[in-house]
């Protein structure tokens, strides 16, 4: 968090160390005109990455989705997973997904759209209304009395104490490598597992070459 | 998607035949080379700044190992795999988790806590200089810069020419006995499926 990001995050925080009545009245500026085109092209790409007949531009819309949901989470104050779903996601997933066309073979497509399953339309409707049901629940993005800011023993905390504690300004950074480097290092040794247990399956010794 | 260009690639069976996996292309080339430093500066930014900026070992190891995905997609994933040795890729892999390792069981030795960084301070403090909470931040940039950065890097590199590697070595197979590796390619892929 640099000193510009740093600015709003305090500000946010002032009705948890503060008295709440003390608080300045926020006002909400309802939904803008960026998150909605946000939303509306990540809903278009997900649509399509499941409609689309051709393996290879469902791969390419599929990695547009990604991006979609990159810029969600920076346009909601997340820079960190931006970056991860941008660098994993819409990156490294879909040249992996490319390489698997490569080495399977791409079915002949005289159709533009691959037809449609209603079945499987009618569970995705049906998860999707009852995730859907839930959405009434949620407090505004950034409410001073939401559930998370009243009740902040251990968000509260980081926020408050990260830089005394640690000397880094960027509060997930100390959250992932300092308050939970325990769950960080079985994460890091699931990566590394992944990568011998690819080898396992592949039935080889070497990544690239001897 | 232009007709011509699909039933040119359909065969007998049906099956849309596949391009070779690598063609030389020299637009391709010299973006690649023209944008490489600047993706690998920005993925180590990524990583060094990590603690004070968005971003830390995992991002930036991913923008790392991209660098070396773009280079096996613009000069041939066959030829890279080859110039990449795989020591360097599993050594990075194995190194970050014994470096990880290392950082946090050491504070246990000296009676701490797993990955209680302060542990260190009553023995390396005097010797380093440093005050208490600055073992907090360089034992922090310790983990996400050698530990997970260089897993990540590693295992995304190894996991990319592992999957590709099948796909080559039966090009390479077949480049050798056949006059034309595209057609060569094409039909060993088609009489005889992957495993």
């Amino acid at each position: 968090m640099d000193d510009g990001g740093g600015a709003p995050m305090i500000s946010s925080l002032a009705p948890v160390v503060g008295t709440v009545d003390a608080a300045p009245v926020l006002q909400s500026v309802g939904i803008t005109p960026i998150e909605i085109a946000l939303f509306v092209f990540v809903l278009l790409t997900a649509i399509m990455t499941a409609l689309f007949r051709d393996v290879l531009a469902g791969i390419v819309i599929f990695a547009a989705y990604s991006l979609g949901l990159a810029l969600i989470y920076t346009f909601y104050r997340a820079p960190d997973v931006g970056l991860t779903e941008a660098a994993i996601g819409a990156g490294v997933t879909t040249v992996f997904l490319l390489l698997t066309i490569a080495k399977t073979t791409r079915p002949p497509t005289d159709r533009l759209f691959a037809p449609i399953s209603w079945p499987a339309v009618a569970v995705c409707g049906g998860f999707a209304l009852v995730v859907g049901s839930t959405l009434t629940a949620f407090p505004a993005v950034g409410d001073p009395m939401s559930p998370i800011l009243q009740n902040s023993e251990v968000t509260g905390y980081y926020l408050a104490n990260a830089y005394d504690e640690t000397g880094v300004k960027n509060a997930v950074t100390a959250v992932l490598a300092a308050y939970r480097g325990f769950d960080t290092f079985g994460e890091a040794i699931v990566v590394f597992a992944a990568g011998v247990a690819s080898l396992l399956v592949l039935n080889r010794e070497v990544f690239t070459h001897e | 998607m232009s007709d011509d260009r699909d039933s040119s690639r359909l065969d007998g069976d049906g099956v849309l035949r596949q391009r070779p996996v690598y063609t030389e292309s020299q637009v391709i080339m010299t973006t690649v080379k023209a944008v490489i430093p600047f993706v690998m500066t920005y993925g180590l930014y990524i990583t060094f700044h990590g603690a004070d900026t968005p971003g830390g070992g995992f991002q930036g190891g991913a923008i790392i190992a991209s660098v070396f995905l773009m280079i096996a997609f613009a000069f041939g994933i066959e030829s890279t795999r080859a110039w990449l040795s795989n020591t360097v890729v599993v050594g990075l892999g194995s190194a970050g988790v014994l470096a990880f390792a290392a950082i946090g069981f050491g504070p246990v030795v000296l009676g701490g806590n797993f990955l209680d960084y302060t542990a260190y301070y009553p023995v390396f403090g005097s010797v380093l200089g440093l005050k208490e909470y600055e073992f907090v931040k360089y034992g922090m940039e310790g983990v996400e810069i050698l530990g997970i950065a260089f897993i990540v890097s590693g295992i995304l590199m190894g996991l990319f020419f592992a999957l590709a590697a099948g796909y080559s070595a039966e090009v390479e197979e077949t480049v050798a006995t056949s006059g034309d590796p595209r057609d060569g390619a094409d039909s060993a892929r088609l009489e005889e499926p992957n495993d």
